[in-house]
């Protein structure tokens, strides 16, 4: 049994604890504040960057001859080339219906870690689906090759297709030289 | 340089109906289709990638936030170019005209504190806004600061945000300041600038450390080079769209109230009211570092 009086001090005791905790917490958190914060507080510049110390990623430019011809009816247009990334436009009849691209995980472990739970491969390279649009492979373990559909008619049979297209005996022989730092 | 916003909350911020977004609409008719006032950091990254699965939505944005946030891989840069080239404008209270725009704005009200820039200034303005965007690109995408062949290569698949802000360059900043002949005008005061000019203007003042050229002469010659490469996709533009001082002007009229004898001043009242080269260069980042996120997770 509670006593009256405990029962008020409880009250008052909860009623102050709630103000409390709601005056104290964060106005609406985003749900892009903790990356913000990771990326941007002062700390050793190797955890603020986004390539990891170890290893250097390749030079953009280097995957360029990697990329799928075109033709076809198909266009290709570069648009992105920086470290460790080259991405380029697949056109057709003047509409964008997908993304070619080629990354260096080493600048981003985590996308590498994804295919140790794949089953499936694409040209004998570990494949993976993300989410709707995405296909993707790894070559050597360390350069994903993705082709991403911005065109409901491109497919997914489509970007496999496109995937096969890539250079990807070439680029895993990418000289070992352009692999070290 | 300094530490300015997350590019999630920049992307957020931007506003839906101000003065910007309505000239912006007005020049539709130039580029039929090719803009729609993306707003929103999730919204944009659904709208590019056509994903609707929040863990992959939620990985993209964290890439696309720490990309930004790498100081390395140029992206603040160009936003920071974008910012400061149209910072330079005026200071016409935004605030005070904020409140009018819901309503069709009065152009004869806001005479008394607007005066058309200059035949000379405005040329200035014209190519440093042009080499901006040659820089901007070339941070953007990754090439070498001094691209200008690949620059002018790439015009010609410029598209959405990025074609209407070259668009609303022509229009706001040369056909309607400087006339039908604007890149005449413009080339002819490019060759008798000297560099001390140059280095008087508030804006080549702050963004001059991005022009490639080494000193203010070599910049000069970087900046006519850069007008000269890009003049014939810029007169193509016009040709092939009709443009004319009156077409503009004309879709203009649709929302601000334009008296037919004070045109002169609308160029100088643009500049002032509106802030189209940041508003379109905050999507025009946010698509490029989305792009990249989603193809690099």
């Amino acid at each position: 049994m509670i006593f009256p009086r405990t029962r008020q001090i409880l009250a008052g005791l909860c009623l102050s604890l709630l103000l409390l905790t709601t005056a104290c917490a964060p106005e609406e958190p985003s749900r892009w504040d903790q990356v913000q914060q990771e990326t941007t507080q002062k700390q050793p510049a190797a955890q603020t960057k986004t390539t990891t110390a170890a290893t250097k990623p390749v030079s953009g430019d280097q995957f360029n001859k990697f990329f799928p011809q075109p033709g076809g009816g198909y266009e290709r247009v570069y648009t992105q080339e920086k470290a460790g990334f080259a991405e380029a436009k697949l056109k057709q009849g003047g509409k964008d219906v997908a993304m070619l691209a080629i990354s260096d995980t080493a600048s981003n472990p985590s996308a590498a870690a994804k295919y140790q739970q794949s089953s499936k491969t694409i040209a004998g390279y570990p494949a993976v689906e993300t989410g709707t649009t995405a296909t993707s492979v790894l070559v050597s373990d360390r350069y994903q090759v993705k082709v991403l559909s911005r065109d409901p008619g491109f497919t997914k049979s489509d970007r496999e297709a496109w995937l096969q297209k890539f250079d990807l005996d070439g680029l895993k022989n990418l000289p070992n030289t352009a692999q070290k730092s | 340089m300094s530490q300015a916003k997350p590019i999630f909350e920049l992307v957020d911020q931007l506003p839906t109906n101000n003065m910007t977004v309505y000239a912006l609409k007005a020049l539709d008719f130039v580029v039929p289709g090719q803009w729609q006032n993306l707003v929103g950091f999730d919204n944009t990254i659904r709208t590019i990638t056509g994903e609707t699965d929040e863990g992959v939505i939620q990985q993209v944005g964290e890439r696309a936030i720490q990309l930004y946030n790498d100081p390395s891989q140029g992206y603040q840069r160009a936003m920071w170019l974008y910012q400061t080239v149209n910072s330079a404008g005026g200071a016409l209270g935004a605030a005070a005209l904020a409140n009018k725009i819901s309503e069709r704005v009065s152009f004869l009200s806001f005479l008394d504190r607007v005066t058309p820039k200059a035949d000379k200034a405005q040329t200035i303005d014209l190519s440093l806004k042009l080499v901006t965007e040659l820089v901007a690109f070339c941070q953007i995408n990754g090439i070498p600061g001094d691209s200008i062949g690949d620059f002018v290569a790439s015009l010609g698949d410029y598209s959405g945000e990025s074609l209407m802000r070259m668009a609303a360059l022509v229009c706001f900043d040369g056909l309607i300041p400087l006339g039908p002949d604007f890149i005449l005008k413009t080339q002819s005061a490019l060759s008798q600038l000297n560099p001390g000019d140059l280095t008087q203007h508030p804006v080549f003042k702050q963004i001059g450390g991005l022009i490639p050229g080494g000193n203010p002469a070599g910049q000069l010659g970087f900046i006519n080079e850069s007008f000269a490469s890009t003049q014939g996709w810029m007169s193509n533009f016009v040709t092939s769209r009709n443009l004319t001082p009156d077409t503009v002007v004309s879709h203009l009229q649709n929302f601000i109230e334009i008296s037919n004898d004070k045109l002169d001043y609308l160029g100088a009242f643009l500049d002032m009211t509106t802030n189209y080269y940041e508003h379109t260069g905050v999507q025009t980042l946010a698509r490029r570092l989305i792009e990249r996120a989603v193809a690099e997770i």
